[in-house]
């Protein structure tokens, strides 16, 4: 019960994390310079960023779950486990960003997820 | 869903880089990490431990390297979709199983070959779903 607990803070953190990330990229707006000092610019605004900073927050919760976990629960039972994390991070960009998940892209994310899985089993 | 040729072409660049820095830092922590707690290496408790990670300049350089894929992650996520972003970047883990083969002689099962080679054919499907599927970059609040 506490595994599946934790699990989940891991794949939801994560989930979380990614999206919040993510709309803080999309305000800061395309990168698209290669000049050095509007890069530190840039980099000054993404890390004083509230939703990149709350993304950050989300996706330690998700890691020091996922250390925690690890020590009583299996590693190969967390790690294919955690690869539900790309299915839910989609229907996050989905229902939160408002991306459109195209058949083909939904299928490549499924079989991403599967051969994660698959990878992470003993 | 309008590209420009700049974001199609400066998409797969940046996540080539970003992947391949990760999978060269996941090697690169690996090998620190084995050696630091390696019976060989010293004192088992956890002074000397922290001490000899903090001085191994292996686990720096790994550390520097997926420093450089987070911030390109980022990047990427500034103008790509998260949903093209998350899965594309999934082709780390055969870079991953790849390396970990080669460079660390770690034994791969038949699974992790198959599992390559799924993730590596639903990479290819995501990439041909387009880079971009909203228009508008939103308001800053």
């Amino acid at each position: 019960m506490m595994t599946a607990l934790m699990i989940a803070i891991v794949v939801l953190g994560g989930s979380a994390g990614d999206v919040f990330i993510t709309k803080g990229m999309k305000q800061i707006g395309e990168i698209s310079t290669i000049n050095l000092h509007q890069l530190l610019w840039i980099a000054l605004r993404v890390l004083s960023n509230k939703n990149f900073i709350i993304g950050i927050v989300f996706m330690a919760c998700s890691f020091f779950a996922f250390l925690s976990v690890l020590s009583w629960a299996d590693l190969s039972f967390v790690l294919p486990a955690t690869s539900l994390s790309f299915v839910i991070t989609t229907a996050g960009a989905k229902f939160v960003l408002h991306e459109r998940i195209s058949r083909v892209r939904l299928a490549g994310t499924v079989l991403v997820c599967l051969g994660v899985a698959l990878i992470s089993l003993p | 869903m309008k590209e420009s040729e700049d974001t199609q072409m400066k998409t797969p660049v940046v996540l080539i880089v970003a992947i391949i820095s990760q999978a060269i830092g996941n090697v690169f922590i690996t090998k620190a990490m084995k050696l630091i707690t390696s019976p060989v290496a010293g004192g088992d408790d956890l002074v000397s431990t922290v001490a000899r990670a903090v001085t191994n300049p292996t686990l720096w350089l790994g550390t520097a390297l997926l420093i450089i894929f987070f911030v390109l992650y980022s990047a990427a996520l500034s103008w790509a979709d998260l949903s093209f972003v998350l899965p594309a970047t999934a082709f780390g883990y055969v870079l991953n199983v790849a390396a970990g083969h080669y460079f660390l002689s770690e034994s791969v099962t038949p699974a992790r070959w198959a599992g390559s080679l799924i993730i590596t054919l639903g990479v290819f499907l995501v990439s041909r779903s387009g880079v971009r599927t909203i228009d508008t970059p939103q308001e800053i609040s």
